[in-house]
């Protein structure tokens, strides 16, 4: 790190030249560190994708398209895949890329000191044919293998070894942490971590260049309202996310735009299934109602998603049905209808399930990890009053939120999830198998749901190759879930960025921000 | 502070009040009577808020989401429904919850600094008064309590707190969590304060001559030392109850305040502080008003109290 | 003198490991560092894998002897978020903290006093009031609005000065930077002073008010008016001077407070110093940075109270009597 910083001084006092086309964004949370493998969270994989690439990459509408490999087939019946290389492409210290690399990056990232292990869990072994054809044999045979690397990042095993960071490490830190050295269309120039990266066009890059950024600084600021003046002030050039409430008002702003869209995150309230009873109830006793399907349906139609998204999102979301927005592989479009808001139904399923005079019990939430999400747990709050059902509101940051799921500490809780896969079978493998340390299953049910038939369709849907077949046994899964109502989706999280007018760019569904189609006018 | 005319009730003692220095000099100063009035405004209009608001907004079942963000005075879209203050995005009337709001702030407030005070005043003179092994304790003590941030204390009483809690009262925990926090991390100002005016008094003739004559130290300390001290400790308790009502705001911003859904002060604004820039400038106008107005009018009623109070300023 | 000396810098060393005890009980009610260093793919056993590999599988007091030994050694451990030696980052985010503290805490005493001078001299004069009334709005309102309000006026609305960071700065020496040398450093630095200064100024411009009143009443003062002394004279050389013991108690005090506040003002501003990197860490349960962070604040407290300590022995010659054992 020492020899990056007098080099950004002098950076940052040298007058920028003429044509230099700078841009500047501003994240909340800055990427924590520099090593694809190390983490697998959002803001760095986003981040990385404009440095390091990976054998197929998301295009602009997330359709799967070739980066480092430029074709793929399967392997006879469901073996697995066969990556051919693309040739001529360097990394960003000079090295040629081949399939060494490829092998390399493998072992790293399925590494048990990787973040990213969980990718190649279907993966049996690696196979180099010559310096441009790889194979990966799998346990079982697996159709949306090359869409689930498209966030694994190829690494040059030289600069790698030579650095030794030929493992990452999470716990010290080690060369890659900080530095960066990959294919993609920017090379990291600056790093101070938590004030700025500083990026630069790689000049090797094998790909099309749309953009005309010279320089680009990714700058985290935190506090939502001095993100907001920051763009408005002119600044930064991007933010994401605009506050909800302040889209109106930026619209109306002639020197900066909006850009919206529908994210992949779908937020949802999950219940303790498996619980004995609830944790902050007064009058309940040794029973769980939510334990009783009637309880979670009248749940579901207590709610009034309509309002919240008319009042708190302000029309920026759109309402959910299952655990999965359109946008993915596998939504099942004939189940597209959520429970309707009906209180009088919702009282008579509870009197139904013997709690005519209602309970009272507590709902666990976050309140800085999705967009308004304690605002949204307040409105719940009120609406389950209407119908007789008290909940005691406990919101808190997401530090302290894991934890208390992971303890039980709940009787309602509210979750996000965004399918890293985009793909139906995502949200089942991790949220409505019953949980399963050894198979690695359900490590996010927190309330233990639990159906056997669910359980027996998924490894079914993970191998089967036809796409017909596979959308039947999802729709058969998203029923069960449905009919029992595991958990209640609310809506699909926005996606609201925020840039300068003269910005153009493109905006991904999963929130990444890709820097190769921006342009500055 | 005990001495205001409401609970002067006998009639030899009102007599004796109504004819006193005092008194005169609040009738005399406009700016002790307003801000008196003021104080004595907000003060009674929280104490009566059930009262007086319109509606419940601590009763989430009352709230009508449909409701939210009605510019004040205008018929909302939906419901055409009419606020004077408007309504916050859960459709909660914003005078009302300004009242309960209040409420929460103002007992926060008075219970921490009362709690600041009597610790910071106790601990100061024993260690001015007998020094040695126990100022050294008592001052180490404070050393180690400036050291952690407020805002750490708040988070760390609240850890804790979550953790012992039995769950029926968790639900008021965060109040009490909040007093705890504000004057654990006020209390050393009092007590530095008082310690620097006991070391000088104490070396003064008159605390020997009642050392002499057998006065307890109690009775030194509280009789004749604490009055010397008590003009920095007004100025003090003054900008502290302000503060402590401020304070309560600032961990609000960090997240851990009074809850979203029995909001105090502070958490209004934290809420209302969102829309700044969005256009529902009610939202956080009518309760950082009722903030500044409250504030000010402690600050410039303790002001004034100090100047009176002080027998050596007639 | 030297013996209170030495005892005092025993006594340090003590409140520092009690504030490191302090410290690290507190870091397990903050929160799970293992749910920020895993992503959402995580599996149990993953978690309880780098768990032991952090060392907080371990017994409290291992943990914490552990942390002591290698604090003793001026090792504060690595930054789980940031993977790298924590007494980097600390060096790296401190000037930024200090430049920040040192500017507000300046303009905080200079106004302060002046102001509180001011208004005690004109006591009932039309600016004196208007000044103490104004100065309590700016207390009457939260550090964060304030700031808040700063930047949507000045930097939204008016367009003069930035609305968040340090500027540019410069690199003096092996690891010091600067933003007082450049144009944008200099103009960053004004909102987020003000901000913090503002609080700490409204108190020292009331203590110095109230105490200078008080002293202006004494004998000696209205001795020295009747000698003939001229105004002037009376108010500084003799009135302000008797007036220091509590201001400078307080001031040493507000020193600290303004690093604590800084937290607010770094956050709003999103200013690159430590109080910014301590909310990181809350965030992200980065505990052997707040371990850290919190060791740095102790020092540097335990140091501005030992200077307070010993400046009211210079400022008041009786306690120097009293420190040597009595009359």
């Amino acid at each position: 790190m020492k020899h990056v910083l007098p080099a950004i001084a002098a950076a940052t006092i040298l007058a920028a030249p003429a044509a230099a086309k700078e841009f500047t964004w501003a994240v909340t949370t800055d990427p924590q560190t520099m090593d694809p493998h190390a983490v697998n969270s959002a803001p760095v994989l986003g981040f990385l994708n404009n440095v390091y690439e990976g054998l197929v990459r998301r295009g602009k509408d997330m359709s799967v398209e070739p980066a480092l490999a430029t074709s793929w087939e399967p392997i006879g019946d469901g073996e697995g895949w066969r990556f051919t290389l693309r040739q001529g492409v360097t990394f960003q210290d000079g090295a040629a890329f081949n399939a060494d690399d490829v092998i390399f990056s493998y072992q790293r990232a399925s590494n048990e000191a990787s973040d990213t292990r969980s990718w190649f869990a279907p993966v049996r072994e690696v196979v180099k044919v010559d310096d441009y054809t790889v194979d990966f044999l799998t346990n079982a045979p697996n159709p949306i293998f090359p869409g689930s690397i498209a966030n694994w990042m190829i690494m040059d095993s030289g600069w790698a070894e030579a650095n030794n960071a030929a493992l990452p490490d999470k716990e010290n830190g080690n060369f890659a942490t900080l530095n960066t050295n990959g294919t993609g269309a920017f090379a990291v120039t600056a790093r101070e971590p938590g004030l700025r990266t500083v990026l630069e066009p790689h000049a090797g890059w094998w790909g099309a260049v749309e953009h005309n950024i010279t320089r680009a600084t990714v700058q985290p600021i935190q506090n939502p309202a001095t993100a907001l003046a920051a763009l408005l002030s002119g600044d930064v050039d991007f933010i994401n996310p605009v506050p909800i409430q302040d889209v109106e008002r930026l619209k109306g702003n002639g020197d900066v735009k909006v850009i919206q869209g529908i994210e992949a995150r779908v937020i949802m309230l999950g219940f303790p299934h498996e619980a004995e009873a609830l944790k902050y109830s007064a009058e309940t006793g040794d029973k769980n109602p939510f334990a009783d399907a009637r309880v979670r349906q009248a749940i579901a139609h207590a709610i009034n998603v309509p309002a919240i998204l008319q009042t708190i999102m302000r029309g920026n979301a759109e309402e959910v049905s299952q655990l999965v927005s359109p946008a993915m592989n596998g939504y099942s479009t004939a189940l597209a209808a959520r429970p309707a808001y009906d209180p009088e139904k919702a009282k008579a399923l509870l009197a139904e399930a013997g709690y005519a005079d209602g309970f009272s019990f507590g709902l666990k939430c976050p309140n800085n990890r999705y967009l308004n999400d304690e605002s949204v747990c307040q409105a719940v709050t009120g609406m389950l009053a209407q119908v007789g059902v008290t909940a005691t509101l406990d919101a808190m940051p997401v530090q302290n939120y894991w934890p208390e799921l992971r303890a039980d500490n709940f009787d309602m809780y509210l979750l996000g999830w965004s399918p890293g896969t985009f793909d139906a079978e995502h949200p089942i493998r991790f949220l409505a198998s019953t949980p399963n340390t050894e198979k690695k299953l359900g490590s996010w049910n927190f309330g233990g749901y639990s159906n056997a038939r669910v359980d027996e369709l998924l490894p079914m849907i993970q191998s089967e190759i036809d796409a017909g077949k596979r959308q039947a046994m999802i729709d058969e899964a998203h029923k069960i879930l449905q009919d029992e109502t595991a958990y209640v989706p609310l809506y699909v999280q926005p996606l609201v960025w925020g840039a300068r007018a003269n910005i153009d760019l493109t905006q991904r569904p999963d929130n990444f921000f890709i820097l190769r189609w921006v342009s500055v006018n | 502070m005990t001495e205001t005319p409401i609970e002067t009730r006998a009639p030899g003692r009102w007599a004796r009040f109504r004819d006193s220095d005092f008194f005169y000099a609040f009738k005399r100063s406009p700016v002790a009577l307003v801000s008196f009035a003021v104080v004595m405004l907000l003060v009674l209009s929280s104490v009566f808020a059930p009262l007086i608001a319109p509606t419940n907004p601590f009763d989430p079942a009352s709230l009508n989401l449909m409701n939210g963000f009605t510019p004040p005075m205008e018929p909302n879209a939906f419901t055409q429904e009419s606020f004077l203050m408007g309504t916050d995005d859960q459709g909660r009337d914003v005078f009302s919850t300004i009242l309960y709001g209040m409420r929460i702030s103002l007992f926060v407030g008075l219970s921490a600094v009362l709690f600041a005070m009597v610790l910071g005043i106790v601990l100061g003179l024993i260690s001015g008064y007998f020094g040695g092994w126990t100022e050294t304790i008592i001052m180490r003590i404070a050393d180690v309590q400036l050291t952690f941030p407020s805002i750490l204390v708040a988070m760390l009483i609240f850890g804790i707190a979550k953790g012992f809690t039995p769950v029926e009262y968790r639900d008021q925990m965060a109040i009490w969590v909040l007093i705890l926090a504000i004057g654990l991390s006020d209390w050393v100002q009092f007590a530095r304060v008082v310690r620097g005016a006991t070391l000088v008094e104490k070396s003064k003739d008159y605390v020997a001559a009642a050392q002499l004559i057998g006065r307890s130290p109690w009775a030194i300390m509280i009789r004749h030392i604490l009055p010397n001290a008590l003009s920095p400790v007004l100025v003090i308790a003054t900008i502290s109850l302000a503060l402590a009502i401020i304070a309560e705001a600032t961990l609000s911003f960090l997240g851990v305040g009074a809850p979203p859904t029995q909001p105090s002060l502070g958490t209004l604004i934290r809420i209302g502080q969102g829309f700044l820039f969005s256009g529902e400038w009610w939202i956080l106008f009518f309760p950082a008003c009722t903030l500044l107005a409250l504030a000010l009018g402690v600050n410039l009623l303790g002001d004034w109290l100090r100047d009176a109070l002080n027998p050596r300023l007639k | 003198m030297l013996s209170f000396i030495i005892r005092r810098i025993g006594q340090s060393v003590l409140v520092l490991l009690i504030t490191g005890l302090i410290a690290f009980s507190m870091f397990r009610f903050v929160g799970d560092p293992i749910d920020n260093m895993l992503g959402q793919e995580r599996t149990l056993e993953d978690v309880e894998r780098l768990r032991a590999q952090l060392g907080l599988d371990q017994p409290f007091p291992v943990q914490y002897f552990k942390f002591l030994e290698n604090a003793a050694q001026g090792n504060f451990g690595v930054s789980y978020r940031q993977g790298r030696p924590v007494a980097e980052i600390l060096l790296e985010r401190a000037p930024a903290t200090l430049e920040l503290a040192i500017v507000s805490g300046l303009l905080a005493v200079a106004f302060g006093i002046a102001l509180g001078v001011f208004t005690a001299i004109r006591r009932n004069g039309v600016a004196a009031n208007v000044i103490m009334a104004t100065s309590l709005i700016g207390v009457s309102l939260p550090t964060f609005l304030i700031g808040i309000l700063l930047i949507y006026l000045f930097s939204v609305e008016l367009g003069w000065l930035p609305s968040f960071g340090r500027g540019d700065t410069v690199a003096l020496g092996g690891w010091w930077t600067t933003g007082f040398l450049t144009e944008s450093g200099l103009k960053a630095l004004v909102l987020p002073a003000i901000t913090l200064g503002l609080y700490q100024m409204t108190l020292i411009m009331r203590l110095v008010r109230s105490e200078m009143l008080e002293v202006l009443r004494q004998d000696y003062i209205r001795f020295a008016r009747a000698r003939g002394l001229k105004e002037r004279t009376v108010n500084f050389r003799h009135a302000l001077k008797n007036t220091m013991v509590p201001v400078v108690t307080v001031i040493g005090l507000q020193l600290g407070a303004i690093i604590a506040f800084a937290i607010i003002t770094e956050t709003v501003f999103q200013w690159p110093g430590v109080g910014l990197l301590f909310i990181n860490a809350i965030q992200f349960v980065d505990i052997p940075v707040m371990a850290a962070y919190l060791m740095l604040i102790s020092v540097m407290f335990v140091g501005i109270n030992l200077i307070v300590d010993i400046l009211y022995v210079f400022i008041d010659p009786r306690l120097r009597v009293d420190r040597a054992g009595g009359h």
